[in-house]
């Protein structure tokens, strides 16, 4: 097993896109990495240069201290699930699944064993004789898996792995590949859309936009502590509230000040806002910290703001309110036993524990 | 009503198709007695005579030709096939310099009109050594052909997905792997329905056999036939015997292979 580097890798296609932008980045041994965001940022590129399908243009990757640059896709020791499986339709699951070793000169019955090996892991033992096309997508999807792990590579790439799948299929395959991840100890890197997919499967996580990476971190670190307003409310849903305020002081310390409301700043963020003092500021909250005042746990006058419900979303497990305070639109996903009512003024109270105060010019986070 | 109008169409068409076919048929199981006599020459015969296909057959060297025509045709439509699928795959995944414009001379080859080529053909295979032999007409027919399959056969190439490719590269395969154990086996039905057309196409030339080809030994089926006509009388019976054995190859092989050319015209390779 291995780890991966990319050292200031830029990809600039012959008309002039700049699809990946100086990316920097370590994949440890063992690691399970997503590259996580939107359509069109460049993630499945870099995940291509990695694999050796697409030139790099600038900079090195490494693959085990070794530059590989320029060696060949097949010489890089790797294996890649593709969105849309890429099943060689002609062969069967267990041709498919042998195609690589065969090329690789392994003897016979090495093949042989290997291929029922990943065919029992993945629990698809009994459709080795089939063709693809009379697979369903759930079984195709763990061939194209299969297909990666008997070639026992040093890194995995999953491109999309789950996303031709039904949401249903999704969470499963989701769990299992988390456990085939263990059951491994394989390195992966795994290019994905899905916030989800992203914090429930990664080590750690790599936002990237419009080819430039924003932040590299922890699941954890990636939701508490965004790095910019791009991660803040990439990752998230519904998405984290923006509100356009501004840092006064006033009694007992530092307020945010916003069109309709005025709350307190707790004293730990006092130093880091020092210096913001009187200047146009964003303030973000998710919508999971803004609590309806009845199941609110011990809510203050300094951090409840009174609005007008607009719409509630009964979700079952719990309900979003989209509620109107002073110019601003703030969502709150509020216990289901709520009262709120559309067009009646109610009390939001927000933790301010998990706040984040972002510079409108650079979009990077204060705190 | 519709229907019955479609049928009645579909009748007349048919009739008119089929007539010269089967005054063709009819004429080659009569005498020349009967032939000259009788005024009902559209008519089956009254007697079935067979022994104009063994004239022909025999006498008028039609096994000779019969043979030729399958020494020039197989290996000229195997050779077309191969060459046009090795383009084909070449012009469908690889990205390089001058890629469109050689495809574009692979289709502006098809629309310049081989009467004005006859004469330049003729002297280049004096040149090459190659007039009056099996090579010459094969590798003309090759030549020719290829234009169209390779446009064909990219196209049909172009729907195979690219991550297959991508897979068979770091599966380990090398770019003749890829070609022959992935791209290949997915472009049977297409290959299949250019086989057969081929076929029918080079089995049926007559033009290129004449410019190229001098000597009896040589000749292919069609020729052939013309060397039946005679100066001051045909025999139309042993004519018509001779044409009815040309045409029986290349009927047998699209009946036999019809259903792979209606697919191979009509559908792409990979679905799902």
């Amino acid at each position: 097993m291995a780890e991966v580097r990319l050292e200031n890798v830029w990809k600039i296609y012959d008309n002039k896109v700049e699809a990946v932008k100086d990316a920097n980045l370590t994949v440890e041994d063992k690691e399970f990495v997503v590259l996580l965001g939107p359509s069109g940022c460049g993630k499945t590129t870099t995940l291509r240069m990695i694999a050796g399908l697409e030139e790099i243009t600038r900079g090195k990757i490494y693959i085990d201290e070794r530059v590989v640059n320029d060696v060949e896709p097949k010489d890089r020791d790797i294996a890649m699930v593709f969105q849309n499986y890429a099943l060689y339709p002609h062969m069967t699951v267990y041709e498919n699944m042998a195609f690589g070793l065969k090329l690789r000169k392994f003897p016979k019955d090495e093949i042989d064993r290997r291929v029922k090996e990943a065919a029992r892991i993945l629990g698809i033992e009994q459709l080795l004789d089939r063709k693809p096309r009379q697979l369903s997508g759930g079984q195709r999807q763990r061939v194209a898996v299969g297909r990666a792990i008997v070639r026992d590579p040093k890194v995995f790439l999953f491109d999309e792995p789950l996303s031709n799948l039904d949401a249903k299929l999704r969470v499963q395959m989701r769990s299992e590949l988390k456990k085939l991840h263990h059951r491994l100890e394989a390195t992966i890197i795994y290019v994905t859309h899905d916030q989800v997919e992203a914090m429930t499967m990664a080590n750690k996580i790599v936002v990237i936009r419009d080819g430039r990476i924003q932040q590299i971190g922890d699941p954890y670190t990636i939701y508490n502590k965004p790095a910019n307003i791009f991660v803040a409310g990439f990752i998230g849903s519904p998405p984290m509230n923006f509100i356009n305020a501004k840092i006064v002081r006033g009694e007992g310390g530092l307020w945010v000040q916003a069109s309709g409301f005025k709350v307190k700043v707790p004293k730990d963020f006092e130093d880091s806002l020092a210096g913001w003092i009187d200047k146009d500021v964003i303030f973000g909250i998710r919508p999971e910290n803004v609590y309806d005042k009845m199941f609110a746990f011990a809510p203050k006058e300094e951090n409840t703001v009174r609005g007008m419900v607009d719409v509630v979303e009964p979700l079952g497990s719990e309900t979003i309110l989209h509620v109107k305070v002073g110019d601003d639109m703030i969502t709150a996903k509020v216990d289901p036993k709520t009262k709120a009512q559309e067009n009646q003024e109610m009390d939001l109270v927000f933790d301010m524990d998990a706040m984040h105060v972002f510079d409108p010019e650079s979009e990077k986070a204060i705190i | 009503m519709k229907k019955i109008l479609f049928h009645a169409f579909a009748i007349i068409l048919v009739t008119v198709w089929l007539f010269p076919f089967m005054v063709t048929l009819f004429t080659s199981f009569k005498t020349m007695d009967n032939l000259m006599t009788s005024r009902s020459w559209w008519l089956p015969p009254k007697v079935w005579h067979t022994e104009n296909y063994l004239k022909a057959w025999k006498d008028a060297n039609m096994s000779r030709y019969f043979l030729n025509t399958f020494i020039i045709t197989i290996p000229a439509v195997l050779g077309t096939l191969f060459l046009s699928s090795l383009g084909a795959f070449a012009l469908s995944w690889y990205r390089f310099k001058f890629s469109k414009v050689i495809l574009m001379i692979f289709v502006g080859g098809m629309l310049v009109p081989f009467q004005m080529l006859l004469i330049p053909v003729y002297r280049l295979s004096i040149q090459l050594g190659i007039y009056n032999t099996y090579w010459g007409v094969i590798l003309f027919h090759i030549a020719f052909q290829i234009g169209f399959c390779t446009f064909f056969l990219r196209n049909f190439m172009k729907t195979i997905p690219a991550s297959i490719f991508d897979a068979a590269m770091i599966d380990g395969a090398k770019h003749f792997t890829i070609y022959s154990k992935i791209v290949l086996p997915l472009t049977v039905p297409a290959l299949a329905a250019l086989g057969i057309l081929e076929f029918t196409w080079i089995w049926n030339d007559y033009l290129w056999s004449l410019i190229l080809i001098q000597s009896d030994k040589y000749k292919p089926i069609t020729l052939g036939l013309a060397t039946l006509q005679g100066e001051w009388v045909t025999q139309w019976n042993t004519m018509a015997a001779g044409s009815i054995i040309a045409a029986v190859v290349p009927l047998v092989v699209f009946l036999m292979f019809q259903r792979y050319f209606i697919e191979g015209l009509t559908a792409g390779s990979v679905k799902g």
